[in-house]
This record gives structure tokens, C-alpha cells and sequence, in this order.
């Protein structure tokens, strides 16, 4: 284990060389890649070693770790979230050869590969933190990389805003999770996570309370649940696309680590309304996700916000293992956690290959705008292909790997007929519909984005002129379309390794009997079966038994290729073709209520002749009301502040030194009277 | 008259279910008629002549169907639709022309904005004349057009 340790580290610092001093030739790239990929892998190594063996692995450097304060050591879940940094890290990083050679020359690929790797490193240890300080300060590592990240294409429009947003979102979740480890470790920060779970049970009930808030807040804003994402879709489009994998697939999955590895390890469950809270959260997060992105015709920004409702469906999981837990029903809690966990590592390949797909988009026609392109799955086969698998894996279809997750999620959530309280009884279905609303939203909206980006005729001279790309990029993302297809077909592999990951945690028992190496996934007390295994070769023969019903009727097997039937039409144009505004309207209109959409109809009539219109300009867009009523405020107020406190800012030496007198003077009396 | 006609549409369907091992599907495209044919026409579907029972249908699409009814002299606007059309109309597939003008052009022969009668765009199997035609006459031109395709 510590050799995989010290490749993983050895190769994301050389990544890191290699880009300090050779970052702008092909080979610079090709070693930044090498180093980021080889780490990932190694990474991946490590985490699938410690979750098989059980062991856990901790750095047992005496000598040198406990002096600087930083403690590491890597159990079955921060391996289990290894695995994912390993995945997703290394297809990103594969992809990230290629797509980066369009940056040459225009933004700094040395601040790209350095930055890159530094921040699958604070990742890999992120992971491996065990004690607060150690935590806190990859933490904040992360958070800067990854800002660095966000504004690598700084001279477009929105990128520094975004990064602004993003920078002000994270810290302000920083500053609520060093109060909790403050609170947790009783003010010495060094503490391990050992005596900090110890301790968690002597805290009183308030303090309790007060930990789970702050870190939901803290762990949420860097997960982006609502209200607190409004920086995620802004800051994970104009990310360069691989960084945008890694962002979406893995750096907001560290809140979802942090959220269990507090809340379920260190203080081992809690009352039921936190599970409460959390499932609520879950929920208006998938569901408003799910409906903001389906207005969105931005492609990469409608995948960001496909990244908030997927973080809500993990946390619906999480939230009902919570209840479970509070209620003692360890096999339903384990459930929820295993149908929480196995969802994040199915968003981190599936969202990541669609983020990587959608770059390949962008790096072909240069625009983001859906309703630009079109007919790209004729020039650009396999992108089309791994952004459908992408497309089918989120929109939670089997056999892929989103449905088995899912599946997982409404069984833990249905299991709450178990719970004979009156609160639970009317949360539970309610959750129950408002994730099969998310997901039948999710499948309408990856029909508009796979069918107005891929399909029908170009609507644009970039589309029209779009190359397939380049070998590396095919290869990261066939890399996870694989990945999407394995954990789809495999949840018999997956699941009771999730449930190991678990094990003792919070008391969770070991479910492994609960979930044996089978075909089938049996939930607790039979309550429900379901083989994604069995429905692929059930796919898999429907598909053969076509063309034997074809032979056995004696169907024409003789292939015509024509042009799509247009009414006869002579000018067959890309205006005539179905837009992406165009598909997502009837639900506009549905949800009106919410998206409060703005019109702007001009007219402009020949000045002759009402009768005859020169040209129609149509303007429509969607309030978003969470900046405007729950920041708009905020912001106002901070402004006011800050124009108030800047008025002691004169300039003038004389008034600075007055400053210092009277603050001195003012220290004095406080030391006199304490 | 009226076992007349139940013993023609039986007859096309029997034949149609032979040769496109469906009932008959029928497209109307109307080239430039003055829509007299078109009224001959929709009677056909109508509860007297009710041509449905044998499972004779109009559909929405030639993609969909085995015969194109063409009326109307095909006016220059007209000529590359109807071609189209004939283009997506799966094989085997007949094309009767109904009306005169079908045929000659009738009263619009010589206009500018004629190209001709039908087979000057596309294959003709069958011209049933009449100005208008009957339904029992345009049913009789369906029977003959599919009795001229080589049997299976």
C-alpha cells in the first residue's frame, strides 16, 4: 500500500514538474497528462486495495507527521472516494492531453498542468485527512486549485465573475466548517478524528444541532445544493471541459464525503429530523435542478445544473439512511448510505463523460449554445455515442449504472413504510414522488440535450463544420462510458463493497449477508428484487428476437437511404428544424409559477404596410430568484458594509495612526478590566 | 350498385393483403387540382362508399403508404413535392392519376404555370378519367393498377 501511496504522489508532483518546466510543448502536455493519470490509477490501486482487504492505511511516519500537525490515514470510505478521484482523475487527465493543445499560445498551460495535478493531489489526501487542521487546510487547498482552475480561460465573458461567486460561496461554507471543528474538537484543532468521535457523544444536544447545521452549510456549498449553488452553474461551464469533469464528477463529492464523514462517522448519527433535513434538502435540490436545467441551452451549464440534482438524489439516499439510523433500523440505514454512495460514484463517471462530451462539442464548434448545433453524430460518431451512454447512464435507464442507483435510492426511501411514525409516513412518499419526478424530468431534458445538439441538420457554419476529436479525448471518454456500462451491469460487485466501505460506522452492521455476490439486488426483507444483469440480456435478446420476427414474417430487408420526409418540401432548412427553446416549453409553461419567464416581443412592420413584417425579434428568459431574493440582499448589504468601512480608509497616515492609538488604547482597558 | 362497390373494395384489399401483405395505405396529393377530384375522393371514406371497412386507409405520410392518388395538373410549384413524395414512398408502390387534368391538363392545358399531366413527373400505373371521376370509378382504377403489378 505505501508503494501505491508514494506513486500516487510521486506522479501527480512530476505532473506538476513537468508543467512548471515544459508546460507549453506537446511533450509537456503529454507528461502532465502521464503524471495526473498515472497518480489517478495508483490512487484507484490504493483505494480498491484497502476497501478489498479491509485494512485501513495510515502513514506511520512518527517522526516527521505529528510535528507539522498533519495526520493521515485512509479508511474504507475516504477509499471508496479515492476510487472515485482515481476514476474520473484519470480520464479527465487522458482527455485533458488533447483538449488542452487548444489553449497553446492563448492561456497558461503551465498554470493548467500544475494546477491539474495539485488538485488530484489535495484530493488523494483530502481523502486521508484525519484530524481537523490536515482536513481544513486541503480543504481550502481545493477550493484555491480549483478556483485557479475555474478562470484558466480568464479573458471570456462571465469566467471571473464565476470565479468570484465561487471563491465567495466556498469560503463563506470554510469559514461554517472550521466553527464545527472548532466545536467538535473542543477548540484544538489537531485533534485526530479518533478522540473527536469519541468526544461527539459528550457534546450536549445544541452543540449536536449547531455541528450538523454548520456542516450541512459548509459541506453544502461546496456540494451546491439549493439555495447555496447558485456558484455552480456558473463557475463549472467556463471551467476548461476535462476540469469541469473533475469539478462536477469529484470536487463537489467531497462534500458528500465530508457531510458522512461527520455526520455518520464522527458523531454517529443523530435525531431524526436531521435525516429530515437532509432528505429535504436532497430533494428540492434534484427537483429544481432537474427543472432549471431543463430551461438551460447552454450545454455545459445544463449539465451544472444536472450536477445539483444529482447531488440532491445522493443526499435523498443519505437522508433516509439518517432517518434509519435514528430509528435504529441499521439494514434500511445501510441501504440509503450504499444507495448514496453507489449514486456518487455513478454521477462521477456519467457526468463526467458527459462534461468531457460536451467539451469535445464545444472544441469542435467553439460554442456552448445548443441552439447552434445539430447533425454533429454524423461528423462526430463517437462522440455521439459515449455523450448517448452519458446521456441514457443519467437519465437513469438500465441496464446502465444510473438506473441500478437509482433503483436503490426509492427502494431506501420506500422503505419507510417500516417507520410506524405519522411525520415519516407523509415525508417518504412525498420524496418518493418528487424523485420520480426528477427522473422523468432528467430523461426529457437528455432527450433535448442529445437530440438538439447531435441530431437532425446543422443549424450553424461552426456546426456544419465540426470535426471528430482527437484520439486522446475519444479515449477518456471511452473510458468512462465503460465505466457507466461495468457499474451498471455489475451492482452485485459494487454494492457489498459499498456496504464493507461502511461497516462500523455509526454502528452500521456488516450488511454483507443482506447483500450477497448475486445476480440479484434484494432489498431488506425481500421487500423488493431487481437484476440490472438480467435486464441487459433481457434487452439483449428483445434486440436479437427483431430481426428473427423479421425473418419468421418475411419482412423487406432491402435498405433505401433518403432524406427526411419534409412534406415534400423544397427548401429544407435548419429554421424549419425543432429548437431546444422550442422542446422545453410546454414545461415552461407547466412551471410557469417558478421560472416566472420574461417576453419581449418586438415587431418591426414595413413602414408602408402593417401587413408586412420586416423582422420578429423574441426575447425570453428565466427569473433566477434565488440570486435576486435570497442574494440580492445579502449582496446589498455587503456592499454597504464595505462602502462604510471603507470611509475609515483616507489615505492619510495621520488618521491611520490615530487608528492604531485608539485601538491600542481600547486592547488596554479590555486587559485592564478582564 | 352498393354490393357492387363492397365487391370492388373487397377485391383490393384481398389483392393488396397478397401483394404488400398489409391492407392498402393510400397518400392523396393534391398537384394543382381545383379540388372536384378531392371531393370524389373523400367520398370515398364516406358512410355510403365507406371504403375503412375493408381496411382501406388514407395516412398522413407517404412513408406510410403503398399508393399515391394524384389529381390536378401538376403546376410548376407542385412538380418537385410530388416527386419527392414518390421518392419516399416505399417499394412496391402504385400511382394512379385521378381527373382529367391528371392526364391532359383538361381546361389548364398550355398555362405557364402547368408543367403537364402527371407521368411528366412521375411513373403513371393507372389514369382514371372523369371530370370529376366517381368513387366507384377511382375504386375501379385502384383494382386495375394492383391487378397490373406482377403477382407475387
Amino acid at each position: 500500500m505505501l508503494t501505491l501511496f508514494i506513486v500516487t504522489v510521486s506522479a501527480y508532483v512530476l505532473g506538476m514538474l513537468a508543467a512548471l518546466f515544459s508546460g507549453r510543448s506537446a511533450i509537456g502536455r503529454g507528461l502532465v497528462a502521464a503524471g495526473a493519470a498515472v497518480g489517478s490509477i495508483a490512487g484507484l490501486a490504493l483505494g480498491v486495495v484497502v476497501i478489498t482487504s479491509g485494512i485501513p492505511f495510515a502513514l506511520a511516519s512518527t517522526r516527521f507527521l505529528p510535528l507539522t500537525g498533519v495526520a493521515l490515514r485512509l479508511d474504507g470510505m475516504g477509499a471508496f472516494f479515492l476510487v472515485v478521484v482515481g476514476l474520473v482523475g484519470c480520464a479527465a487527465s487522458i482527455y485533458g492531453f488533447g483538449y488542452s493543445a487548444q489553449y497553446a499560445g492563448r492561456y497558461s498551460l503551465r498554470t493548467l498542468g500544475v494546477m491539474l495535478n495539485l488538485l488530484l493531489l489535495t484530493l488523494t489526501f483530502q481523502v486521508m485527512a484525519d484530524n481537523a487542521l490536515t482536513f481544513l487546510v486541503l480543504w481550502e487547498a481545493m477550493s484555491l486549485t480549483a478556483y485557479w482552475l475555474v478562470v484558466t480561460e480568464h479573458d471570456q465573458r462571465g469566467t471571473v465573475r464565476a470565479g468570484v461567486w465561487y471563491l465567495a460561496m466556498t469560503h463563506a461554507g470554510f469559514a461554517a466548517l472550521i466553527a464545527m471543528f472548532l466545536l467538535l474538537s473542543s477548540t484544538d484543532l489537531t485533534t485526530s478524528f479518533a478522540s473527536m468521535r469519541a468526544g461527539s457523544a459528550l457534546l450536549s444536544p445544541a452543540a449536536r444541532n449547531a455541528v450538523f447545521l454548520l456542516a450541512l452549510f459548509g459541506f453544502g456549498a461546496k456540494s451546491g445544493i439549493i439555495p447555496l449553488h447558485v456558484w455552480l452553474p456558473m463557475a463549472h461551464p467556463v471551467a476548461p471541459s476535462h476540469v469541469s469533469a473533475i469539478l462536477s464528477g469529484v470536487v463537489i463529492k467531497m462534500g458528500i464525503y465530508g457531510l458522512l464523514r461527520i455526520l455518520l462517522d464522527i458523531m454517529g448519527g443523530g435525531p431524526a429530523w436531521w435525516g429530515g433535513v437532509v432528505l429535504g434538502a436532497g430533494a428540492v435540490s434534484a427537483l429544481l435542478g432537474v427543472l432549471y436545467a431543463l430551461m438551460e441551452h447552454d450545454l455545459k451549464r445544463l449539465l451544472a445544473y444536472h450536477s445539483v440534482e444529482n447531488i440532491g438524489i445522493i443526499l435523498m439516499g443519505m437522508g433516509a439512511g439518517l432517518i434509519f439510523h435514528s430509528y435504529g433500523l441499521m439494514t434500511l440505514a445501510a441501504l440509503g448510505f450504499i444507495s448514496g454512495l453507489y449514486h456518487t460514484i455513478n454521477h462521477a463517471s456519467f457526468k463526467g463523460l458527459l462534461f468531457l462530451g460536451a467539451g469535445s462539442v464545444l472544441h469542435a464548434t467553439r460554442t456552448r449554445n445548443m441552439e447552434e448545433m445539430g447533425g454533429l453524430i454524423k461528423i462526430m460518431p463517437w462522440t455521439a455515442l459515449f455523450f448517448l451512454v452519458g446521456a441514457a447512464a443519467i437519465s437513469a435507464l438500465p441496464p446502465l449504472n444510473g438506473f441500478a442507483s437509482e433503483w436503490l435510492v426509492f427502494q431506501s426511501l420506500l422503505g419507510g413504510s417500516n417507520i410506524p411514525t405519522p411525520e415519516v409516513a407523509i415525508v417518504m412518499p412525498i420524496a418518493v414522488g418528487m424523485l420520480a419526478l426528477t427522473s422523468g424530468l432528467a430523461a426529457a431534458c437528455f432527450v433535448k440535450a442529445f437530440g438538439i445538439t447531435f441530431l437532425a441538420i446543422p443549424r450553424s457554419p461552426e456546426a456544419e463544420h465540426a470535426h471528430e476529436s482527437p484520439r486522446p479525448m475519444l479515449a477518456g471518454m471511452a473510458l468512462l462510458a465503460l465505466a457507466c456500462i461495468a457499474l451498471g451491469l455489475a451492482p452485485f460487485v459494487v454494492v457489498p463493497a459499498l456496504g464493507r466501505v461502511l461497516v462500523g460506522l455509526g454502528g452500521l452492521p456488516d450488511t454483507h449477508a443482506v447483500f450477497s455476490f448475486n445476480l440479484y439486488l434484494v432489498t431488506p426483507s425481500n421487500f423488493a428484487i431487481m437484476s440490472p444483469t438480467l435486464v441487459a440480456l433481457g434487452l439483449l435478446a428483445v434486440l436479437g428476437l427483431v430481426p428473427l420476427v423479421m425473418l419468421l414474417f418475411r419482412a423487406n430487408w432491402r435498405l433505401r437511404v433518403g432524406d427526411s420526409w419534409g412534406c415534400g418540401r423544397v427548401g429544407q432548412t435548419p429554421r424549419m428544424e425543432y429548437t431546444a427553446t422550442a422542446f422545453a416549453e410546454p414545461l415552461r409553461r407547466v412551471f410557469a409559477e417558478l421560472y416566472r419567464p420574461t417576453k419581449e416581443l418586438s415587431i418591426d412592420f414595413h413602414p408602408d404596410s402593417k401587413y408586412f413584417v420586416q423582422s420578429i425579434e423574441y426575447r425570453s428568459e428565466i427569473t433566477p430568484w434565488f440570486e435576486k431574493a435570497l442574494y440580492g440582499p445579502l449582496l446589498w448589504f455587503i456592499r454597504l458594509s464595505a462602502a462604510t468601512v471603507r470611509r475609515m480608509q483616507s489615505g492619510s497616515v495621520h488618521m491611520y495612526l490615530v487608528y492604531v492609538t485608539v485601538a491600542l488604547l481600547i486592547l488596554l482597558l479590555i486587559a485592564r478590566w478582564s | 350498385m352498393e354490393a357492387d362497390i363492397a365487391i370492388i373494395v373487397r377485391q383490393i384489399d384481398e389483392r393488396a393483403r397478397r401483394l404488400f401483405g398489409r391492407s392498402l395505405h393510400i397518400r392523396e396529393v393534391d398537384a394543382g387540382s381545383c379540388n372536384g377530384c378531392e371531393l370524389e375522393i373523400s367520398a370515398l371514406a364516406n358512410p355510403y362508399y365507406d371504403m375503412e371497412r375493408f381496411g382501406l386507409h388514407f395516412v398522413a405520410s407517404p412513408r406510410h403508404a403503398d399508393c399515391l392518388l394524384v389529381t390536378g395538373p401538376v403546376t410548376r410549384n407542385m412538380a418537385e413535392p410530388l416527386r419527392r413524395t414518390y421518392e419516399a414512398t416505399p417499394n412496391p408502390k402504385i400511382v394512379i392519376a385521378i381527373g382529367d387534368c391528371a392526364n391532359t391538363c383538361g381546361v389548364f392545358k398550355d398555362s405557364y404555370a402547368v408543367v403537364g399531366g402527371v407521368d411528366q413527373v412521375i411513373p403513371v400505373n393507372v389514369f382514371v378519367p372523369g371530370c370529376p371521376p366517381e368513387p366507384v370509378d377511382i375504386l375501379q382504377g385502384i383494382l386495375s393498377a394492383i391487378n397490373r403489378l406482377p403477382a407475387k
